[in-house]
C-alpha cells in the first residue's frame, strides 16, 4: 500500500507542478495596442539560409527602424492556393493592414479585392489592382557581376548552375550568370540542372554533385538554400550563392553572391502605407537604389577580378553598361536580339525580362526544365 | 510489481468516449509541457488555436476548406485499411482526379450548356482518374503480389510530378498560355463559369460557405457506410481483411475483391482531387508549392485511423482536425515557430492514436506476493564489480 500512496502523491505533486508553470507562462503574450500590423508571408523557412531569410532581414529592418509603431509578423512554409488564402483570412481577422506575399503565384487579383482594406504587395508577380503592387529588382545586374568572379574562379571555363524552375525569372539570372562567366573568361559555358522546387536541399545537393561529376569547376544557383554550396565547400570547388549572404556555411568556397535589399523598399511602402499615400505599382529596384547588390566577397576572388567587377558595377551605375543588350545570341547560335537593343523588363514577349524563355549561347541545358 | 498490456474481452460502452477524451486531456497536458518549456502560456495558446479553428469571425469556412479535403483522403484510406488494404496512394489518386477533372471541366465547360452538365462531367472523370491510377498498385497487387504500401506510395511521387509537368513544364491543355502574365509565371488555365463549383453560403460567422464537395464527401461517406454494412460485398471484404483464408474457403473472389475496393478508394481520392479544382482553385494547381506541399492524403491516413475506419467518424475527424491545421496557420509567427505548431499537433495526434491500445487492451499492473526466496536471481546478470 505504501507504495501506491507514494505513487500518488507524486502523481498529485507532478500535476500540481504542471499547473503552476502553467499559470507561470501566463504573462508572456505581448501585444502592441495601436500599432500598424504588417505581416509577411514566406514560401519557406524563414531563415533558409536564402530568399526567405532576406525578406525576414527586410522586415526586421522595418521593426527596428519603426519600433513601437508597427507590430510586425511572418508566416513560413506556407503553400500557395488554400493554405495561403487561409493564411491571409486569419492574419485579416487578426487586424493585419498590409501583407507582403514574397513569392508569384501566392495572390490573386480575386483575393486582394476580397480584402479591400488590405494593402497587397507580391514580390516577382505581375498581377496589379487597386490594393495589389508587385515588387522586385535587377537582379540579373548583379548576378552577372557575380557570374564574372565565378568566371575568373574557373580554370576549364566549364560551369554548372542549380536552378529551380524554367521560369522567366530563373532562365534570365542563367542567362546573366552564363554572360557575365563569358565576359570574364570568353568561350565559357555554364551547365544547367533544374530541381524544381525553390526550396530543396536534399536535390540541390543532388544537382551539384552531378554538376561536379560533368566536370563543372565553378557552381553557381538560382535556388534558395546553401547546400549546393555546402557540397561545393567538401569538394573545393568555388560557389556563387543567391539571395543572401551565405558565406558562413562554405567560407573557404564562397565567391560572392547576388543579394537583395529588401528593407529599403519594405521601410518606404510602410512608411507610405501608414501615412495614407500608399499607391499600387511595379517597383523594379536597381544597383543605384541599393537594392541589389553583391555580397562580400570570399577568399577566392582575387584583387584583379575584384577591380574587373567593380569597373563594370560602376558602368552599370551610370548606365553605360547593361548585360542585355545586344547582340545576344541564343543556345542555336541565332541572333535574338540585334545590336544596340536594350531588352525591357515587360515589353517584348521572350525578348522582355519577364518573358525570357531562351538561353543564350554557351548555356548547356534545356530553358523547358 | 509486473506491469502487463492484455487484450480486453469485453469492449465496455463508456471506453469509446472515455479513451478519446483522455487520450486528448493527456495530449494537451503533454504538449504543455512543452509549451512552458519554450516560454509560451499554453492556456492562451489552447484558447487562440480553438478560436482560430472553430470560433472566431470566418474560421469555420477557412476550417471547412480543410476539412473536405481531408474527408475524401480519410474516407479513401478508410474504404481500403477495413479489407487492410494499405492504400497509402490517396495522395496521388487525388492528383490524377483532379487531372482529368480539371480536363473535363475546361472541355465542356467551354462548351456553354448547363452548369450541372460540366460540374457532373467532371465528377465523373475525377472518380475515374483516381479509379484508374489506384488500379496500377490493384492489379500489382491482385497478380503479383506485390506490397501495395509500397507501390501505392512512390506513385504519388510520379503523380506530383506529372502533375508539375503539365502546368510548369510543359505546354500542355491544362496550362494557361495565353497574355504576357502567363509567360512569366507558369499557371493552370481557368475552369470557365460554368464549371465552377457552387458553395451554399451560410449567414454565420461573417459567412460560411460550405463547398459541394463537402455534401459530395457525406455522400461518400453514407455510400460507404452502407456498402460496408448492408452489402454481401461489404461482408466479404471485411472477411477478407481479417482472415483472408477463411474468404478464400468461403468461395470469396480475392483478386476482384482487392481489384474493386482499390478501385472505390481511388475513386474517392480523385473525386477528392476534384473538388479541389471544382470548388477551390478553379484551375489546375501545378506547383510543387501548393497542393502537393499540403500533404492531404497522408493526413487522410490519419484521419481515417482516427474514425477507425467508420465513414461517418472519419468526416468527423476530418472537421476536428481541419480545424486544428487552419489554427496552427494562425498560431505562427516570429514569436512561436512553425515547427512548435507542428509538434503540438504531432503530440494531439500520436497520443488519439496512441490511445486507441487503450479501448482494445487493458494494462494490467499485478503485484508479485512477497517471496522469501528470489526465484528470478539466477535470470538477472550478475552486477559488474565496482
Amino acid at each position: 500500500m505504501k507504495r501506491r500512496k507514494l505513487a500518488l502523491g507524486t502523481l498529485l505533486l507532478a500535476s500540481a507542478a504542471m499547473a503552476a508553470l502553467v499559470f507561470a507562462g501566463a504573462s508572456s503574450g505581448r501585444t502592441n495596442a495601436g500599432a500598424f500590423k504588417v505581416a509577411w508571408i514566406y514560401v519557406g523557412p524563414h531563415n533558409d539560409g536564402g530568399w526567405s531569410q532576406a525578406h525576414d532581414d527586410g522586415r526586421l529592418y522595418v521593426q527596428k527602424m519603426l519600433g513601437s509603431k508597427v507590430q510586425t509578423t511572418y508566416k513560413e512554409n506556407i503553400a500557395v492556393g488554400q493554405q495561403f488564402n487561409q493564411t491571409v483570412a486569419s492574419l485579416s481577422a487578426q487586424g493585419y493592414k498590409m501583407i507582403f506575399a514574397t513569392s508569384y503565384g501566392m495572390i490573386t487579383k480575386q483575393l486582394a479585392a476580397k480584402y479591400p482594406n488590405i494593402l497587397f504587395e507580391q514580390a516577382t508577380g505581375t498581377d496589379l489592382s487597386k490594393n495589389l503592387a508587385e515588387y522586385f529588382g535587377r537582379a540579373e545586374d548583379t548576378v552577372f557581376l557575380s557570374g564574372m568572379a565565378a568566371g575568373y574562379a574557373s580554370k576549364t571555363g566549364k560551369l554548372g548552375d542549380v536552378l529551380a524552375f524554367p521560369i522567366p525569372e530563373v532562365v534570365r539570372h542563367a542567362n546573366a550568370f552564363a554572360l557575365g562567366a563569358q565576359y570574364a573568361h570568353p568561350g565559357a559555358t555554364v551547365q544547367v540542372v533544374w530541381t524544381h522546387s525553390w526550396y530543396n536541399p536534399a536535390a540541390e545537393k543532388k544537382a551539384a554533385e552531378s554538376l561536379a561529376a560533368a566536370g563543372a569547376d565553378v557552381i553557381g544557383q538560382n535556388v534558395d538554400s546553401p547546400a549546393a554550396g555546402q557540397f561545393a565547400e567538401s569538394k573545393g570547388l568555388p560557389w556563387v550563392g543567391y539571395d543572401s549572404d551565405a558565406s558562413k556555411f562554405a567560407p573557404k568556397s564562397w565567391l560572392t553572391a547576388s543579394v537583395y535589399d529588401w528593407g529599403i523598399y519594405y521601410l518606404k511602402r510602410v512608411k507610405a502605407a501608414m501615412a495614407g499615400t500608399w499607391k499600387s505599382g511595379f517597383y523594379y529596384g536597381t544597383i543605384n537604389d541599393g537594392f541589389t547588390k553583391l555580397a562580400p566577397y570570399g577568399p577566392g576572388v582575387t584583387a584583379a577580378a575584384k577591380a574587373k567587377i567593380a569597373a563594370v558595377e560602376k558602368k552599370m551605375e551610370n548606365g553605360s553598361f547593361y548585360e542585355f543588350q545586344g547582340p545576344l545570341y541564343d543556345q542555336s547560335g541565332k541572333l535574338r536580339v540585334a545590336k544596340g537593343v536594350k531588352m525591357d523588363v515587360l515589353k517584348g514577349g521572350a525578348n522582355s525580362l519577364y518573358g525570357m524563355n531562351w538561353f543564350v549561347k554557351g548555356v548547356i541545358g534545356s530553358p523547358k526544365g | 510489481m509486473r506491469i502487463s498490456v492484455e487484450q480486453r474481452l469485453r469492449r465496455p460502452r463508456w471506453l469509446t468516449v472515455a479513451v478519446p477524451v483522455g487520450s486528448i486531456v493527456f495530449a494537451f497536458l503533454v504538449a504543455a509541457v512543452v509549451l512552458v518549456a519554450t516560454r509560451h502560456n499554453p492556456i492562451s495558446t489552447y484558447k487562440q488555436l480553438f478560436e482560430a479553428g472553430f470560433t472566431q469571425n470566418q474560421s469555420l469556412d477557412q476550417t471547412v476548406v480543410v476539412a473536405t479535403p481531408l474527408a475524401f483522403m480519410g474516407l479513401a484510406a478508410a474504404a481500403a485499411f477495413r479489407m487492410k488494404l494499405y492504400n497509402i496512394g490517396a495522395e496521388g489518386q487525388m492528383y490524377l482526379g483532379a487531372i482529368t477533372g480539371t480536363a473535363a471541366g475546361l472541355y465542356f465547360g467551354g462548351r456553354g450548356g448547363p452548369a450541372p452538365f460540366p460540374i457532373a462531367a467532371m465528377v465523373v472523370a475525377g472518380m475515374f482518374g483516381g479509379l484508374l491510377w489506384a488500379l496500377i498498385p490493384g492489379i500489382l497487387r491482385a497478380f503479383f503480389r506485390t506490397n501495395e504500401i509500397l507501390t501505392s506510395l512512390l506513385l504519388n511521387y510520379v503523380a506530383g510530378l506529372l502533375l508539375t509537368y503539365l502546368i510548369f513544364e510543359s505546354e500542355s491543355y491544362w496550362r494557361q498560355t495565353k497574355g504576357f502574365n502567363a509567360t512569366v509565371f507558369p499557371k493552370g488555365k481557368p475552369l470557365p463559369h460554368n464549371a465552377i463549383w457552387p458553395g451554399w453560403t451560410l449567414h454565420v460567422q461573417g459567412g460560411l460557405t460550405i463547398p459541394l464537395g463537402a455534401f459530395f464527401a457525406v455522400g461518400a461517406a453514407v455510400l460507404l457506410w452502407v456498402v460496408y454494412r448492408l452489402t454481401r460485398f461489404g461482408f466479404e471484404a471485411t472477411v477478407l481483411g481479417d482472415s483472408p483464408r477463411a474468404a478464400r474457403y468461403a468461395g470469396v473472389r480475392i483478386r476482384r475483391k482487392i481489384l474493386a475496393v482499390m478501385a472505390i478508394s481511388g475513386a474517392i481520392a480523385g473525386l477528392g482531387g476534384a473538388s479541389q479544382v471544382g470548388d477551390f482553385s478553379h484551375a489546375l494547381d501545378g506547383d510543387p508549392n501548393g497542393l502537393q506541399k499540403v500533404g492531404y492524403g497522408y493526413t487522410g491516413i490519419v484521419v481515417a485511423a482516427l474514425g477507425r475506419y467508420n465513414p461517418f467518424a472519419v468526416v468527423l475527424i476530418a472537421f476536428l482536425l481541419g480545424g486544428l491545421e487552419n489554427a496552427g496557420n494562425t498560431l505562427q509567427g516570429p514569436s512561436f515557430p512553425a515547427g512548435l505548431v507542428g509538434v503540438i499537433q504531432g503530440i494531439i495526434l500520436f497520443s488519439a492514436l496512441g490511445g486507441e491500445i487503450l479501448s482494445r487492451h487493458r494494462i494490467r499492473i499485478t503485484r508479485k506476493p512477497k517471496q522469501t526466496v528470489p526465484a528470478a536471481a539466477p535470470a538477472r546478470a550478475p552486477e559488474p564489480a565496482a
